[in-house]
């Protein structure tokens, strides 16, 4: 049972002020990531929870209890660190072990609870070789199970995956997964991987510099994200953000940019006119040859991937409009062929000038 | 000039250098041995004698054990045998460089942790083992005379202690800011006090390190000079200030004696850094972690 409360919680080093003012209330077995780029505060909110940082003010609650002032071992946390930390002089299961000699758990009971971690990390081979003989995925391996044997109410990760490669980093974040699924406690997993918070959590919060900036479940960011941050942070390839400008009478209402000149849905009608972002994830644009549409582009780059094909087309910035075209129905189109765009307007977003969402949530 | 060529010809240099070198290095230590064991008449014989013919422990005995019937000409130099400076610089060698290493271990613990000492504080810690110590010595003998320190154990021991301390906090501070904070956060939070974490965790890790300072240290207290002899009289003679007696000005110079009372002085250095020659070898580094 691990119920944690975040109150107007504030860290300052000096005077930069790294956290400012979270509140937030995190389940007892919710799998809650926080997300966000480096410098965002996520790491510092973890060490606080965990009891390496002392907030500047504000308020750390464990199921009710003001854990403030609380030595971190008397809060009855795990926390796995983006280095591993394992203890390279001690050999893995004296590793594993650590914990438990550290409760006076008696000799017998440990190596039976060892060898029962190490079976469920699929680490028993390794139980008497030394940290330094293991490789990245096992260190981590090993790190879980030091965490998961003392039982833990609550597991910090901080940036657990980072150090690894990608094929590891997906097959641990399965385990993280199905650890979470199997043992029901409550997890904190801090990440600046956006696929990752999408893939784990029951709720993500996205920080930026210091503070939330929206609280969702992974379909609720990635579909009504209410900021450009947002919208441009969550989603692979990126959603597709042009600057321009919303325009028109209390009639029709068109966004307008150097290449892009179209009629908004009926929705954007009372939206407020000046600048503004438009955004567009690129599996909602469609794609023809010729026929109806908002816009034709010339097409820079194809990349078949199989499964879909990646259409990158010229729309006067750096950054490519991306469309998706299912199967591989596109793979053969020549760069400089002129295409045409459809958006669905129901996965249409625009930004106002400060970066907010404009408009009401489109309706599904 | 082909690669392979010249690369030979950059290490034919390199060796002839270092050889070279070495010889420089090793030379008066070989000459000492090589004195140790040569009769009076070769200690100064010109052309030199470089091995000695026929070897004597002559020299030994009569420096060590005072036997004078192996000397042809006995030479009234000090009263007390070196064995009892060897004691005397064996307790106050050991026992300061051990305070010095244990208490700058704790400073630098602090330091490194806590920053107990800024940036500024650690350099003027050092900057005080930069004053030449003949500048202090003078007064320093004067206090001693007054507190009654003068020629104690208990006031070289003091006086080593404090002028090794900032050494042994800038050395011991270096190896523990090489151990991750991460690992000692992960024995927190696994439950370790932070005691258990200091034993447990941090000295283990930095166990090479503090043998490697403790050598440093013990080198530097062992030699000393100039304070052991301008704090000490006759009570309590480290090896140094033995050694010094035999370059006496009425006796002539002595220097198979000599030299069989520096090899001694030499070679329980030798023992101790052959005894912890692993923790010196392993080096410095450390890396543990994965970053």
């Amino acid at each position: 049972m691990a119920r944690i409360e975040l109150c107007d919680l504030n860290k300052s080093f000096g005077s930069v002020r790294a956290v400012k003012d979270i509140n937030i209330t995190i389940e007892d077995g919710e799998f809650v990531v926080f997300v966000g780029p480096s410098g965002c505060g996520k790491t510092t909110t973890l060490r606080m929870i965990a009891g390496f940082e002392d907030p500047t003010s504000g308020e750390i609650r464990i199921d009710g209890r003001i854990v403030n002032d609380l030595e971190p071992r008397d809060r009855g946390l795990g926390m796995v660190f983006q280095s591993h930390a394992l203890f390279p002089h001690k050999s893995i299961a004296q590793n594993i072990e650590f914990g438990l000699r550290m409760k006076d758990v008696p000799a017998p009971e440990r190596i039976q609870r060892v060898r029962e971690v190490a079976e469920m990390m699929h680490i028993t081979h390794l139980l008497d070789k030394m940290p330094a003989q293991c490789s990245g995925g096992e260190s981590q391996r090993v790190a879980l199970a030091r965490t998961l044997v003392t039982n833990p109410s609550t597991f910090l990760l901080d940036e657990p995956l980072s150090s690894l490669d990608a094929k590891l980093r997906r097959e641990l974040r399965a385990e993280c997964g199905r650890l979470q699924e199997e043992l029901k406690r409550t997890f904190i997993f801090v990440t600046h991987d956006q696929e990752e918070a999408m893939t784990l959590a029951d709720r993500i919060v996205v920080m930026r510099s210091g503070e939330i900036e929206q609280v969702g479940s992974p379909m609720d960011i990635y579909s009504e994200p209410i900021s450009y941050f947002v919208a441009d942070f969550f989603g692979s390839p990126s959603m597709n953000l042009v600057a321009g400008e919303v325009v028109g009478d209390t009639d029709v209402v068109r966004f307008r940019s150097t290449h892009f000149d179209f009629a908004l849905p009926e929705h954007f009608k009372k939206s407020k006119r000046g600048a503004a972002t438009f955004g567009i994830r690129p599996e909602h644009v469609g794609v023809a040859f010729g026929g109806k549409g908002e816009i034709e582009l010339p097409v820079r780059l194809v990349e078949p991937l199989g499964k879909d094909t990646l259409l990158y087309f010229d729309d006067g910035t750096e950054r490519a409009f991306i469309a998706v075209s299912e199967g591989l129905e596109m793979a053969d189109v020549k760069s400089g062929a002129r295409i045409t765009l459809s958006f669905d307007p129901r996965r249409l977003y625009l930004f106002d000038a400060d970066g907010r969402r404009i408009g009401a949530a489109t309706q599904f | 000039m082909t690669k392979s060529r010249s690369r030979r010809i950059t290490a034919i240099i390199r060796y002839t250098v270092l050889t070279i070198w070495a010889i420089v290095a090793f030379f008066p230590i070989y000459w000492m041995i090589s004195t140790s064991f040569k009769i009076d008449t070769q200690w100064f014989a010109w052309p030199p004698v470089y091995f000695p013919d026929p070897p004597t422990l002559s020299n030994y005995l009569n420096v060590w054990l005072g036997a004078q019937e192996y000397a042809s000409t006995q030479y009234a130099i000090s009263s007390q045998t070196p064995l009892v400076s060897l004691l005397n610089s064996t307790i106050i060698a050991t026992t300061s460089t051990l305070l010095a290493v244990v208490f700058g271990a704790v400073i630098a613990y602090g330091v490194s942790r806590y920053k107990i000492l800024s940036e500024a504080r650690m350099f003027q810690l050092l900057m005080l083992r930069m004053i030449p110590p003949i500048v202090v010595v003078a007064p320093l003998s004067l206090y001693y005379s007054a507190l009654g320190l003068l020629d104690t154990m208990f006031g070289l021991i003091l006086i080593y202690f404090l002028t090794n301390l900032p050494y042994a906090v800038w050395m011991t501070k270096s190896f523990i800011d090489e151990v991750p904070r991460e690992i000692e956060q992960a024995a927190e939070i696994l439950g370790a006090s932070r005691w258990r974490t200091i034993f447990e965790v941090v000295l283990p890790l930095i166990r090479s390190g503090l043998v490697a300072t403790f050598l440093f240290i013990l080198i530097l207290t062992w030699s000393e000079y100039l304070l052991a002899l301008i704090l000490s009289k006759t009570n309590v003679a480290t090896l140094p200030v033995e050694l010094s007696k035999y370059q006496g000005t009425t006796e002539g110079k002595v220097y198979g004696r000599q030299a069989a009372l520096a090899v001694g002085i030499t070679v329980p250095l030798m023992i101790v850094g052959l005894i912890i020659r692993k923790h010196l070898a392993r080096g410095f580094s450390f890396g543990m972690v994965r970053r």
